[in-house]
């Protein structure tokens, strides 16, 4: 979940609650869904929301949340924006990365707090919506660093940037935090960050660049040129996003102009000229959804009046005026443009319980009659494991994944054998540990696993799972056929055949199946000491003395008798 | 009269006229101490001797005592030496006489200390004069130390206070108890005695005999620590699963199930999951090295694919994402049972569904996470759903009050959270019953329509889901799940663990 650092000072002047105490900030917080993580070495707290209300990614986003929720402000707030001045022309850009989207924001008088605040959105953004960037990626300019063509003589004052696609070698510039200039393949090498986001171009024929009359000076969505970096001071900014997707990139953008508007900021729109339309962005438009009065009352399981309805909208920072829809009370809601959560009116009826208070809300037990009860396989999982314990083994609960050593390797099987563990493997792809890259075909070496780690323990030490097991089967759905097995080892100093014989026949005989146990060859048993299970005449599997070379292979220095088989054999 | 061995041998021993202590019985009869004192007892109890009891006070040497004892005390081995260097005349340097009394360490203190104390002589500027009178062979503190080493007297109390005092005599009181035989006890003898037969073990014999009349059972130290006993015990977690199973079979809710490995499509997409959610991708998921899953129901998965790219109502929108039916029909190991839920609301597990329902899993679900104490790759999901008509907020926040108060978790508070899947949704805070710390224990919410519309589901859903382990957890007060689930699994701590009833 996404975490925000905020400086509590500036968050007070933003809210306009200078006399909050730290404490109290923090409860408020809480119950807008923040939750306070810690401080940072600098004093800025740290927060941890859910990351749904994206537009919460800054410290003027959750000012904003305060002031709705403490009554300062009401309904839908959308900034006012001037006409267009700059234009980014659309040509042949790279076929993977088509969409851009921009604004002018004047007048920011850019200090260190507030620098900051727009870097943190900026990173946020490209973490959570930009999906690091892939989707969505920001360039913030200083404007007074860059010099627009004048497209058409007629028109005044019009000045164009243009988005489009370079050779990898194609061009120079210098990037941020370099003294040299590079192309944006040499970026992709020999700058850091340009390392860190090769992966996203790797692919793409022309790599994205952005022009201005001097020449090149962004290469999205690696990096931006140094020549119209933003510091304390710069004043008007160029904002620009490209991406996979025309959508996420207008809303990071919504999010990111709402947070300059908070700052005083003054937006100013800029005309998108694609080949084939043109778009005046930032789009801050709102929309409607229609929710009725019934599915408010009826999810929150409350009675309220239509009054308070529209105010618990407008305590949200959203309008809503009661209509009539099909002969039912309802409310059109109009929301503004930086809610991206919101695609549903189901989404509208949690924000007016979250204004209610949902801790407000007196529990109830639904008045709901069913009847319950355990499936079969479940119940039988249960019979055989009280029976196992009945009969003196430990109950164990092992993992369901292991390596290929462990499973076939250090049981002296080869996979895709005739033998029960032999089974063909269903592996993970990319895993994270070398201990865990496959399902277990067999749960024995898990067991035999749990004895190699307790040799400092008390013997005798008799173990046994019933548990999970999986092969390879092509003629599964999943292409995985899973089943449940039942396991069992007697470590002693004695341990016999005959032991875990004596254990698996009275196991057999409480659940009335018939067993007979037919001499096998196994590779991980001791020949002529080694038996096919077989449950009312089906083989089920394996019973036997475990070989020297296993044991020996997990340091065991003594005996061990087991036996596995299917645990469907005992329905 | 037939008697045990021990207590034929007391009375013969014993006397009428003279008591004699147990330590003097046990002399002259070669029964253990202990013994003897229980036969005297038992026989006090039949009236055939008479048990005096008496405190005496022990006196016993310390090891450092013993040492004195050998060697001689520090302060009469100094003044030994300095008499030997000529100190009764003239004074002697200290440090000399020391090396020649051989004393180190501690020791010197001692001697110097006591040397003072007892008037033996003076020490002034790091010299020392001996006293020509003192006697050395006559200190009142050595002969005191070979008295109590030889068991005998020691006369003056202050004497032996000062010993104490130095701790070189160890003081103990020991109860000496003495038996005189009574009349009875005389009697009984001249009638005559004889021991009874005593068995160690109860054998068929004996009791189809019937000679256990006539034997006296051997005593056994009742109170020695037997050898351990071996025994089997169900696993703790499973255990724990059986306790959640129970209480939702009662509260009625039926159990479900399903595969591990499944379709992204039932793990993810049903539940209206975007496809590149953060959640979907490489790294939190464990994707099979299988082929594609072809056997999906079309038209659900058609239902499922315009929800993702329309939403679903009139004012539904759908998520700005990619959706690919190739990436839907990849196999994975289920990161959460939800897929169980979405199989059984959508018809594919038992049929179509008519509300009420109420169901559960208590099952693996499997993250590609790092390996740490509270973290493991698979863990069990507790998720359940109720399923009827206008369900609230407050039904759900019922139920979980009621589930969680079964398992000694109560003031629950509702957090409103976000999750891609329920409308409204919550994380269940409750308080840990130990520490009283306030924790996350679980999540909540109303399925979306998106969800729950393109399955066929006209009604409302609610839904929770919660680790087994942080319950477990949260019960026995575990600080690494590592000790309890998986191969490194300590034997001593599944075979010893309290169990919670």
């Amino acid at each position: 979940m996404p975490v925000v650092d905020v400086d509590p000072d500036e968050l007070r002047e933003l809210a306009g609650y200078e006399a909050k105490s730290d404490a109290e900030l923090r409860e408020d917080l809480f119950a807008l869904g923040l939750e306070f993580e810690g401080e940072t070495d600098d004093g800025a707290f740290q927060f941890e929301f859910a990351p749904d209300r994206l537009d919460r990614l800054s410290v003027e986003g959750i000012a904003r949340s305060l002031r709705y929720q403490y009554g300062d402000a009401r309904g839908v707030y959308v900034p006012s924006t001037n006409d267009a001045e700059w234009t980014v022309e659309v040509r042949d850009v790279p076929d993977e990365r088509p969409y851009v989207t921009a604004a002018v924001v004047r007048g920011v008088d850019m200090t260190e707090g507030k620098l900051e605040s727009l870097i943190q959105l900026q990173e946020k953004l490209h973490a959570t919506m930009g999906r690091k960037r892939a989707k969505g990626a920001i360039g913030v300019h200083d404007l007074a660093m860059l010099k627009g063509r004048s497209a058409d003589e007629e028109k005044d004052g019009s000045k164009v940037i243009s988005y489009t696609g370079i050779d990898p070698d194609g061009d120079r510039f210098v990037p941020l935090d370099a003294d040299a200039d590079m192309t944006p393949a040499e970026v992709l090498t020999d700058h850091p960050t340009g390392d860190t986001y090769a992966d996203l171009v790797a692919d793409y024929d022309s790599y994205p660049a952005i022009y201005d009359e001097i020449g090149l000076f962004s290469f999205p969505p690696v990096i931006n040129g140094k020549r119209t970096e933003v510091d304390e001071g710069s004043r008007d900014l160029l904002i620009e996003m490209t991406g996979t997707d025309q959508w996420t990139v207008d809303k990071m953008l919504t999010i990111v102009c709402y947070a300059l508007d908070a700052r005083g900021g003054r937006i100013e729109e800029v005309t998108v000229d694609y080949p084939d339309r043109e778009l005046v962005r930032p789009a801050l438009d709102t929309r409607t959804k229609t929710v009725t009065h019934d599915r408010i009352e009826t999810t929150l399981g409350i009675d309220v009046s239509g009054e308070d309805v529209v105010d618990l909208f407008e305590r949200s920072g959203l309008d809503a005026s009661e209509t009539d829809r099909d002969g039912e009370t309802a409310y059109e809601v109009t929301i503004p443009p930086y809610r991206v959560d919101v695609l549903h009116p189901m989404d509208l009826v949690d924000d007016v319980g979250r204004a209610y208070g949902f801790n407000e809300l007196e529990p109830r037990y639904p008045d709901v009659s069913t009847v319950g009860s355990r499936h079969d396989r479940s119940k039988l999982e249960r019979s055989v494991r009280n029976a196992l314990v009945g009969l003196g083994f430990e109950d164990l609960l092992n993992f369901h994944m292991i390596s290929e050593e462990e499973n076939y390797e250090r049981m002296c099987v080869t996979q895709d054998t005739d033998v029960l563990g032999g089974g063909a493997s269903v592996a993970v792809e990319g895993p994270y540990s070398e201990a865990y890259t496959m399902l277990r075909t067999w749960a024995l070496p898990s067991l035999t696993m749990v004895l190699e780690n307790n040799t400092h323990r008390r013997y005798p030490q008799d173990i046994a799972e019933v548990g999970f097991a999986a092969e390879r089967d092509p003629d599964a759905a999943s292409g995985v056929a899973e089943r449940r097995t039942v396991a069992a080892a007697l470590a002693r100093t004695d341990a016999s055949y005959e032991d875990a014989k004596a254990r698996l026949q009275r196991l057999a005989s409480a659940f009335g199946a018939d067993l007979s146990t037919p001499p096998t060859e196994h590779p991980s048993f001791i020949d002529g000491r080694a038996a096919e299970i077989r449950l009312d005449g089906e083989p089920a599997g394996i019973i036997g003395e475990l070989h020297p070379a296993v044991l020996v292979e997990h340091d065991l220095e003594l005996p061990v008798a087991a036996f596995e088989f299917d645990l469907a054999a005992l329905a | 009269m037939k008697l045990p061995d021990t207590q034929v041998a007391l009375l013969e021993a014993a006397s009428a006229t003279d008591s004699k202590t147990v330590a003097q019985l046990a002399d002259d009869t070669g029964e253990n101490p202990e013994a003897l004192a229980g036969a005297a007892f038992d026989l006090e109890e039949r009236g055939l001797v008479a048990v005096e009891e008496r405190t005496e006070e022990r006196l016993a040497l310390t090891d450092e005592g013993s040492r004195y004892r050998e060697a001689g005390l520090p302060e009469v081995r100094l003044y030994c030496a300095a008499v030997a260097a000529g100190a009764t005349d003239d004074p002697v340097n200290m440090g000399r006489v020391i090396g020649d009394a051989d004393l180190e360490g501690p020791t010197v203190d001692i001697a110097l200390t006591n040397f003072a104390q007892k008037g033996l002589g003076d020490i002034e500027d790091g010299a020392l004069s001996a006293d020509p009178d003192v006697d050395p062979e006559s200190d009142a503190h050595a002969a005191a130390l070979a008295a109590i080493a030889d068991g005998e007297e020691v006369s003056d109390d202050a004497v032996v206070d000062r010993l104490a005092e130095r701790g070189l005599v160890d003081r103990s009181e020991r109860v000496e108890r003495a038996v005189t035989l009574t009349d009875d006890g005389v009697t009984a003898l001249m009638e005559g005695v004889e021991p009874a037969e005593t068995v160690g073990q109860l054998t068929p014999d004996l009791l189809t005999s019937g000679e256990w009349k006539d034997v006296e059972f051997a005593e056994y130290n009742v109170e020695a620590d037997a050898d351990p006993a071996s025994g089997g015990r169900t696993h703790i977690l499973r255990q724990t699963a059986e306790s959640v199973k129970d209480t939702l079979v009662g509260m009625g809710f039926s159990e479900m199930e399903g595969p591990h490995a499944d379709a992204d499509f039932w793990i993810n997409d049903a539940l209206f999951m975007p496809q590149d959610h953060p959640a979907r991708t490489h790294w939190d998921r464990f994707t099979l090295d299988t082929e594609p899953m072809d056997d999906l129901p079309t038209e659900l998965v058609d239902r499922v694919e315009d929800a993702h790219r329309n939403g679903v109502g009139e004012n539904g929108e759908g998520y700005h994402s990619p959706w690919s039916e190739e990436f839907a029909r990849e196999v994975a190991l289920r990161g959460h049972t939800t897929s169980l839920s979405m199989r059984y609301l959508s018809g594919e597990a038992v049929g179509e569904l008519e509300p009420p329902q109420r169901w559960f899993s208590v099952e693996k679900v499997y993250r590609n996470d790092t390996l740490d104490p509270t973290h493991l790759l698979e863990f069990f999901q507790i998720e359940g759903w109720v399923m009827a008509e206008d369900l609230s907020v407050r039904d759900l926040m019922g139920t979980f009050e009621e589930f969680y108060s079964q398992f000694g978790i109560t003031d629950i508070e509702f957090k409103p959270h976000y999750n891609p899947y329920t409308e409204p949704s919550f994380e269940l805070f409750g308080t840990h019953p130990e520490t009283g710390e306030i924790v996350e224990i679980g999540n909540s919410g109303i399925f979306r329509e998106e969800v729950l519309r393109p399955l066929g589901v006209g009604c409302d859903v609610m839904a929770w889901g919660l680790a087994l382990e942080r319950l477990l957890m949260l019960m026995y007060g575990f600080e690494d799940i590592r000790d309890v689930h998986g191969t490194l699994c300590d034997l001593d701590l599944l075979r010893n663990v309290e169990v919670l009833a």
